[in-house]
């Protein structure tokens, strides 16, 4: 392939067929392996409840996956219409901490309607008492 | 007949003692209760001195919170019949009798006191005004006709109280998307005239971006909260057979 004849879809191929080093792979894994430390610490000190472990479990498991099987990403790039690797990695991580976003909004909400609850019998449940010590 | 009056407040220490005054002087027969929504002056202190009965609140909850703790303490103590009215003055008890009339004579489940039904010199700003068109025509676009959505001089039965009783209800402005949803649960809902003073809640349609938060929460309200009322009714049926 000559460079100064390249068109648009052939730059893109040239992007995606780079090769990635196998530092990137030693990378992601080292990640993944913190990650998963640091989530089974957490766990023992009580700072994580066990249910919140799964998502933080499967993005560990995830980032191994990729690191064996770039491959796959490749998939997803031609799909999305990325040029690189990185950019597919970008993407696939927004999406994700979107949905993680969404997710704890939707617990906060009900944690917000729960506290709420609990106020409101503490109100009743001192007036009682105070009628009851005036009685 | 159980007739409870309440008034969520909120750092009304300056206003409270006034407005329980003018409550008493109206002589409704209601029991009244003050619902303290964690103030941080003496609000509760200076109500329950008045002999009104006081829910305090551990911290601040919203004034829809605190209406709501009013309904549950008018569950549990079997009222029959609710007044709901401000606590800055801007309600006038000598009205709170017609308000228990339209309740009693069983011609609504749910009466809103109105300043806009008959011509009254109630001011109302642009924004405010603007406002108020939209709800009232919101709310007319799902078959109830009201005049002053915004008006939180109210007065209700128990049918209304077990429904408003329900998670659905906002903690912050339970304004026309509550009514809309009783309307809808077929709960009759009406008005009818009042004379008010300037008052303090109504503030979110003062201006600023509490305003436009004000609009844009209550349409998406208007939407949600009637289709989960109506949810939470078949949820509720007996599933068996």
């Amino acid at each position: 392939m000559n460079p100064s004849t390249l068109d648009i879809a052939e730059l893109r191929e040239v992007f995606l067929a780079a090769t990635e080093p196998n530092a990137a792979r030693a990378l992601a894994l080292t990640a993944s392996l913190v990650l998963v430390v640091v989530v089974l610490w957490l766990v023992r000190r009580r700072g994580l409840r066990e249910e919140y472990t799964p998502i933080w479990m499967g993005v560990a498991l995830a980032l191994v996956v990729v690191s064996i099987r770039l491959d796959w990403l490749h998939v997803v790039a031609r799909i999305i219409g990325a040029w690189t690797l990185s950019s597919v990695i970008f993407f696939l991580g927004e999406v994700f901490l979107v949905a993680v976003c969404l997710n704890y909004a939707v617990r906060l909400s009900q944690a917000g309607v729960q506290i709420k609850n609990l106020a409101q019998e503490v109100a009743l449940l001192r007036t009682r008492m105070d009628s009851l010590d005036d009685g | 007949m159980t007739q409870i009056l309440i008034i969520p407040a909120f750092n009304e220490a300056d206003r409270i003692a006034t407005v329980l005054e003018r409550v008493a002087a109206a002589d409704t027969g209601c029991q009244v209760v003050v619902i303290d929504d964690g103030s941080a002056d003496d609000t509760g202190v200076i109500a329950r001195r008045r002999g009104a009965t006081v829910l305090r609140h551990p911290f601040n909850l919203g004034y829809g919170a605190a209406l709501q703790t009013g309904y549950k303490y008018a569950l549990e103590n079997g009222a029959d019949l609710v007044v709901q009215m401000d606590a800055d003055g801007q309600h006038n008890p000598e009205a709170i009798r017609s308000l228990m009339a339209a309740i009693q004579n069983d011609r609504f489940d749910l009466v809103v006191g109105s300043r806009f039904l008959e011509m009254t010199d109630y001011q109302m700003g642009l924004l405010r005004g603007l406002g108020r068109r939209l709800f009232s025509g919101l709310a007319r676009l799902a078959g109830l006709q009201i005049s002053d959505p915004t008006s939180g001089f109210q007065a209700l039965n128990r049918r209304v109280l077990e429904v408003y009783a329900g998670d659905f209800f906002p903690h912050d402005y339970p304004d026309v998307d509550v009514l809309v949803a009783a309307y809808r649960s077929g709960l009759r809902v009406g008005e009818i005239p009042v004379q008010m003073s300037e008052g303090t809640r109504a503030s979110m349609l003062h201006g600023g971006f509490r305003s436009i938060y004000y609009v844009y929460k209550m349409t998406l309200s208007l939407w949600s909260t009637p289709t989960r009322v109506a949810r939470k009714g078949t949820d509720s049926e007996d599933p068996t057979p």
